[in-house]
């Protein structure tokens, strides 16, 4: 290494690599924790009223804890297809 | 009009063989059935048996008990009840719908010293640290190094044919003519009948050479060699 | 009422019983009376690192056994005054540690002493949380690498969820990062993570930063808390982190690589 590199290191060092590493995987395992451990349910339950409503995949709707700032986000993505059909059911309610 | 009842008790009087059991685990016990088994095959066969645990320290959780049915059950015995079972032994063994047959004394008399003392325990595996050995009633022998942070614990005598590095505690029942022997005495701590001697107070003369160690006149005395002390 | 400190990482080999006996040694020094505790089972090291293995009769399952007392276990330290050493056993299982022998010791030590400071085994079984249980404060010791930052991570959760305070809805344990075996020559190459990427990461309160140390080794190897080494960076930094700890304010040192270090490797090696 010369000190060139030493002083303006041109590849990302290695360092960086792991800590981004680290911010995925904990913001992962953390959503595990104690307390958090609702949101599986959260996201069956969600599924089902929606379903209701909307024909759409168990894959398609998403439940996330976040942080921004001091406080703690609940983030929920529902992806409803292009051609959304109302459920059936629903399309006339009798 | 008949009265049936659905049960009728009546005396009967069995012979029941017993099968002494001094490790549940040990996988000597399987090999020992099968022998015994193979002697007389048809007279074993799905014959009741009850375990006496005089010997046995293991055994005290239903789980044990189950492992120690399921090993009778290959070898085709039936075990119905347990004998000279410890409290915590019997509450097991009644877990798992075992009887007590007399014999059974529910208390610790039963591990009072035996008349006859017992072989000396002979260890001769290299004792290491975080081990304990302990003789129950006896002497034990160990002709390897005992490692510093392994224990090794006698109602009796205890002689090292090795380094001794780490502790004996000898008469642990309260022997107080109980001595410790090292062919090597480096020990961390040494006891007899609960008098005891850490390292640091031991003087250095006495350390890396043959050494016993005795009770005289309730102090503890470092002997140098095999003398008579 | 005494005040329970757990060192803690989750992680094993990232200075837990080192940082321990430094920080139970230090606030010792400072006149607080101090009792450390092993709760690695079947692990015993604090009493080599504190220099007191020949003096150990009775142990911490010992006394949880009802087979001595617990002053007949606890070993005065001959250096410092103030400071015990309460050892573990070598001979057990970290399940020998029953719950109800551990609180009532805890007890006693509470009523006896105004700083408890529990050196927590590796890992996130019976013994760690043993440890961690009882804390009103909590060191979690971590080093600039990636797992040792994942698994304090997952310790701080643990300490969360688990700890007496946690369960009887008390106020939090207090959380201290502590960050040992910092490298700055590394650090500043790129190969460690630095001091703001691990707080950042963690969110936790520096504690202080405990450079990787040659005289470390030397210290355990004579068994003396390296806080006592007068000469050593690493001693230095403990004995800041400890002054933090009880409030003072102190700048943090070690975080750069020595300014001169570069010209003194060029032209003062004879100096250094
Ligand atoms: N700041 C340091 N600098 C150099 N070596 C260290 C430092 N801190 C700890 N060590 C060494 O790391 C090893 C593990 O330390 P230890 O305190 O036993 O960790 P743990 O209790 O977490 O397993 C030991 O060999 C110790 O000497
Ligand atoms: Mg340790």
């Amino acid at each position: 290494m010369s000190l060139f590199d030493y002083f303006f290191p041109r590849k990302p060092a290695s360092a960086s690599v792991a800590k981004e590493r680290l911010q995925i995987v904990l913001a992962h395992e953390r959503s595990g924790r104690d307390g958090t451990d609702f949101l599986p349910r959260l996201q069956k339950e969600l599924l089902a009223v929606v379903t209701k409503y909307v024909a759409v995949e168990e894959d398609m709707i998403r439940v996330s804890l976040g942080k921004a700032g001091n406080a703690s986000v609940l983030e929920i993505n529902v992806e409803v297809p292009h051609t959304a059909k109302p459920t059936p059911a629903h399309a006339a309610p009798a | 009009m008949t009265v049936t009842t659905a049960s009728k008790v009546q005396g009967g009087i069995f012979t029941l063989m017993v099968v002494r059991i001094a490790d549940p685990y040990d996988p000597a016990l399987d090999r020992e059935l099968a022998e015994h088994v193979a002697l007389s095959p048809g007279f074993f066969a799905d014959a009741p048996v009850v375990l006496d645990l005089r010997d046995c320290l293991g055994c005290t959780s239903a789980e044990d008990f189950t492992a120690l049915r399921q090993l009778l059950r290959r070898h085709r015995l039936v075990p119905v009840g347990v004998q000279n079972a410890s409290a915590l032994q019997l509450r097991a063994a009644k877990a798992v719908d075992l009887a007590a047959f007399s014999g059974a004394q529910a208390n610790g008399a039963r591990r009072a010293a035996p008349e006859v003392a017992p072989r000396p325990r002979l260890v001769t595996q290299p004792v290491r640290s975080g081990t304990q050995i302990y003789v129950r009633g006896g002497d034990l022998v160990v002709v390897a190094p005992v490692s510093a942070g392994a224990e090794l614990i006698a109602d009796g005598h205890i002689h090292v044919y090795g380094a001794l590095r780490g502790r004996a505690i000898a008469g642990a029942a309260g022997d107080r003519d109980a001595r410790i022997f090292a062919h090597r005495f480096e020990a961390e701590l040494v006891s007899i009948a609960g008098r005891y001697l850490v390292s640091e107070a031991i003087a250095p003369e006495h350390l890396g050479a043959a050494a016993q160690v005795a009770l005289i006149e309730d102090r503890l005395a470092i002997l140098p060699g095999w003398s008579k002390g | 009422m005494g005040k329970v400190i757990v060192v803690t990482s989750g992680k094993g080999g990232v200075g837990k019983t080192t940082t321990s006996a430094a920080f139970a040694a230090g606030l010792a020094l400072r006149g607080h009376k101090t009792v450390v505790i092993d709760f690695d089972v079947g692990l015993r090291n604090l009493d080599l690192v504190m220099g007191c293995e020949r003096r150990v009769v009775f142990d911490f399952i010992n006394v949880i056994n009802g087979d001595a007392t617990l002053n007949q276990a606890l070993i005065r330290d001959k250096r410092i005054d103030n400071l015990h050493i309460f050892p573990t056993s070598q001979t057990r299982d970290k399940d020998a540690l029953k719950r109800e022998g551990v609180d009532w010791v805890m007890r006693e030590l509470r009523n006896e002493f105004e700083y408890i400071v529990c050196d927590s085994p590796a890992g996130i079984e019976h013994g760690a949380l043993t440890a961690l249980y009882h804390a009103d404060a909590a060191i979690i010791v971590t080093n600039p690498e990636i797992s040792s930052v994942r698994d304090s991570d997952r310790i701080i959760g643990i300490l969360a969820a688990k700890s007496r305070r946690a369960e009887k809805r008390e106020s939090p344990v207090e959380e201290h990062l502590l960050l040992t075996r910092y490298s700055p020559e590394r650090v500043k190459k790129g190969e460690m993570l630095s001091v703001e990427d691990v707080k950042e990461i963690l969110s936790l309160p520096l504690l202080g930063i405990i450079p990787e140390s040659p005289t470390v080794l030397k210290a355990s190897n004579t068994g003396m808390p390296v806080i006592l080494d007068p000469a050593s960076p690493a001693g230095r930094a403990y004995e800041d982190a400890v002054a933090r700890f009880i409030g003072e304010q102190r700048e943090m040192r070690f975080v750069l690589p020595e300014r001169r270090s570069l010209l003194r490797g060029w032209f003062g090696r004879a100096a250094s």
